[in-house]
């Protein structure tokens, strides 16, 4: 390791630039501070992409390799952990957004404030969130519009008040979209259009997609596909503030005798390690990342990690989980789906979303149809593996198959945390995260019943056989991780306020999904990012009030 | 130097004819496996897509483990990752070694010939003796689907090789030799996926630059509500 001389200090020091991280550093930079972002992964761009199953499906490449970055799992504390790829989740120049599928549908009204609709369920951590889905509304809006969206305004009747509508027009319907909107009209239940993370016309000089329908888990070789990497980054770049340091592995952030955070300690690809001071830090690691740093960052004055005083800090931790019914159809009597067509998905439903507590079960989620993938990972339950069998299988069924998944709206659960692991390390000699989780019992009940009702959707569709796909546990297939600083007004039951500050320490933020109090059924990203701007909107208009110039 | 340094270097998986890894022996072994998991029938199989170059060439290093975005030349793996891969690759060799070794060794024990000079009935024998299972058998709407060894697809995940034993890798690799893009050494002429109707991209270029397109699949004029779109409607009804 040498020495060398360290970066001059910044305003604002970024961990991690993803869907978070880039959100803060257009809105802080835009707003004249001094950004230093550092992130672990590559800065790859969109020129490096291309429809190369083999290479994204297979071979990781934009994936962490679990040999360099391994994590351990174990269902409870009486269980020794053992290494498991959970929650693979882009480490990269634009984080989750590269790889997604791009689904930004809004949070529902309901889904801020389910403690007050459910009162205390057992064996949870239920709570609603300190915000509401009004002050969140204004943000939603403008990240929909400057990030790039396409969808149709007032076609969700479950969505709340909205101030305008897409920018874009929906993407085109496929055949897997018009399977599900038919079979869902025929059974008496309504469909929209996917609101979706893309331009589907030319908008702020971006181009729309092509449709190669190398979609989902493939980054984008041309402009349709939004994400922050070449969005956020970008515009923050354009401002001349934000320093972007790729290939940057922070592994403390770093507090003076007054308890605030001065900055932090990285690695760079060389192995050179520096010191990034700023006058705060924001922390955008992901759900499991995040908490594991603030575990890390253990001092004197922080003992048990920083703005760990609650012991909150990992715990209550939510991951989604994608389950799914498979339909198979009869090639002599459907036409083909073609479902590597188009986008992966092709419209959604919120019919089950809110909670009807005659289906045995609170809470729900959203369900949207897609493919079964390209021709090698394309597969089915009970599929012949080899053989003539495998042969007719894949050649009889390859164009005649879908599935319609949930993405389950798990309950938070305090025990369910992600922690240090005592024994393994990572490729750089750092103690790896620990997932301890066992799903709660209405997560099963929620996850058995919506999978059997897509089930009967694809009968309706006239599927020949259907194949329900069912989880034994949750393996964080979604790559959303959340709810591992939760937000909250108590300091005592919460790591982050409603600012997403975090109670201990003044100047130390968290702005990926470790703030979400609960998981909701949808995705995540657009959340994060409607409330980082919310957020960083805070820093600029009060925290930065009396900061040191830069 | 970080991932989006690598350089690309020109190479192909198709520059040497035969070999790189395996012994000849070895590739011809393979390559009859190869030719029982996914055989030739009125449409062409592993050896016409020349899944054993594929396999061949995935075994040979990391030359060949990550190709350019365009398709003209592979990246030339740095650092932890390359390490990384350099331990799963040996790993793969010795899987590949001693399978083939059982292969061998089986061939002999039962039918007295080398695997490759087995007919295809014996060779299937010695394949559900080294998997363990009996060979699949025909899939039907009626099946249960426990029956079938192919699970549910990884869903939003990347797939992870590095447990699998012997045949289930020979297997997936056969399989990825098969339909991943030919510039890895398989699917030669894109066989693979006009076996199974995937109109697929014809070079790795054509989808980044928009000349590739699904659209023609899609119904692109159709509008919401769908299903009372006249497109949706009338779709596939003379």
């Amino acid at each position: 390791m040498k020495t060398k001389k360290n970066p001059e200090p910044v305003d604002v020091v970024i961990v991690g630039a993803g869907a978070g991280g880039a959100t803060a550093a257009k809105v802080l930079t835009e707003a004249g501070m001094r950004v230093v972002g550092l992130e672990r992964g590559p800065w790859l761009k969109p020129e490096h992409a291309s429809g190369d199953e083999l290479k994204y499906l297979n071979r990781n490449f934009i994936w962490q390799d679990p040999k360099l970055k391994p994590r351990t799992y174990r269902q409870n504390d009486q269980q020794e952990a053992v290494v498991t790829n959970f929650s693979a989740t882009p480490q990269v120049v634009g984080g989750g957004t590269t790889h997604w599928g791009g689904m930004v549908p809004r949070m529902t009204e309901n889904d801020f404030k389910l403690r007050s609709i459910h009162g205390d369920i057992e064996g949870a951590s239920l709570v609603d969130w300190p915000i509401t889905y009004d002050e969140l509304e204004p943000y939603y809006t403008r990240v929909e519009w400057e990030f790039g969206t396409s969808g149709l305004g007032g076609a969700n009747r479950w969505e709340g008040r909205r101030s305008r509508g897409y920018p874009t027009k929906p993407s085109p319907l496929s055949q897997i979209g018009r399977t599900f909107a038919t079979a869902m009209d025929k059974l008496g239940h309504s469909t929209f259009p996917m609101p979706q993370g893309m331009v589907t016309e030319p908008y702020r000089g971006r181009q729309p997609f092509s449709e190669n329908g190398f979609w989902q888990q493939y980054p984008d070789p041309g402009t349709g596909k939004s994400s922050t990497l070449i969005s956020f980054i970008p515009d923050a770049i354009n401002t001349g503030l934000y320093d972007l340091r790729s290939d940057c592995y922070v592994s403390e952030i770093l507090v003076g005798p007054d308890g605030k955070a001065t900055g932090v300690r990285y690695q760079d690809e060389d192995g050179d390690e520096w010191v990034q001071q700023a006058n705060a830090v924001i922390v955008c690691g992901g759900g499991i990342e995040t908490p594991r740093l603030l575990l890390m960052s253990k001092s004197a004055l922080f003992p048990d990690g920083l703005a760990n005083s609650s012991g909150q800090v990992g715990r209550n931790a939510t991951f989604h989980q994608y389950s799914f019914s498979v339909g198979l159809f009869d090639r002599d009597l459907t036409d083909p789906l073609y479902g590597w067509s188009g986008h992966y998905m092709s419209g959604c439903s919120f019919d089950f979303y809110e909670t009807d507590e005659s289906r045995g079960h609170i809470l729900g989620s959203l369900i949207f149809p897609s493919n079964l993938g390209h021709p090698v990972n394309w597969s089915f339950p009970g599929r012949p593996t080899w053989g003539s069998a495998a042969k007719d299988a894949d050649r009889e069924l390859f164009n005649h198959t879908m599935k319609i998944g949930i993405l389950l709206h798990d309950l938070p659960v305090e025990s369910n945390r992600v922690d240090l692991d005592p024994t393994v390390t990572d490729a750089w000699g750092l103690p790896v995260a620990r997932i301890t989780h066992t799903p709660h019992a209405n997560d099963f009940a929620q996850e058995k019943w919506q999978v059997a009702k897509n089930g009967e959707i694809l009968e309706a569709a006239g599927a020949r056989k259907v194949v329900p796909v069912n989880m034994e546990r949750i393996t964080g297939n979604t790559s959303h991780e959340l709810g591992t600083t939760r937000m909250g007004d108590d300091p005592a039951t919460s790591v982050v306020d409603r600012w997403c500050r975090t109670h201990d320490v003044p100047n130390l933020y968290v702005f990926d999904a470790s703030f979400f109090p609960t998981a909701t059924g949808i995705n995540p990203a657009l959340t994060i990012m409607a409330n980082a701007w919310r957020c960083a909107d805070q820093i600029i208009r009060v925290d930065s009030r009396g900061w040191a110039r830069r | 130097m970080g991932q989006a340094e690598w350089v690309t270097v020109p190479i192909s998986t198709r520059d040497v004819d035969g070999p790189i890894y395996f012994s000849e022996e070895d590739w011809r072994t393979i390559e009859a496996a190869a030719a029982r998991i996914i055989p030739t029938d009125h449409h062409p199989g592993a050896t016409e897509a020349h899944v054993v170059r594929f396999i061949d060439r995935m075994l040979a290093g990391t030359q060949f483990v990550f190709a350019a975005a365009d398709g003209v030349g592979f990246l030339r793996m740095e650092g932890r990752e390359e390490k990384a891969w350099t331990e799963r690759i040996e790993l793969r060799r010795e899987l590949y070694r001693s399978g083939l070794n059982q292969l061998r060794e089986l061939s002999s024990e039962r039918f007295g010939s080398p695997f490759v000079d087995l007919t295809p009935e014996q060779q299937d024998a010695i394949l559900e003796q080294v998997s363990g299972e009996p060979k699949p058998t025909k899939f039907t709407f009626d099946t249960p689907e426990d029956d079938g060894q192919g699970g549910a697809p990884a869903g939003n995940q990347p797939v992870n090789e590095d447990f699998l034993s012997f045949f289930p890798l020979l297997v997936l690799n056969t399989r990825q030799g098969f339909y991943s893009d030919p510039v890895y050494g398989g699917n030669e002429n894109r066989i693979g996926w006009s076996v199974i109707g995937f109109d697929g991209p014809p070079t790795l270029a054509s989808t980044m630059d928009g000349s590739y397109t699904t659209k023609k699949y899609m119904i692109v004029d159709a509008e919401w509500p769908y299903e009372r779109h006249p497109e949706v409607l009338r779709y596939r009804r003379p």
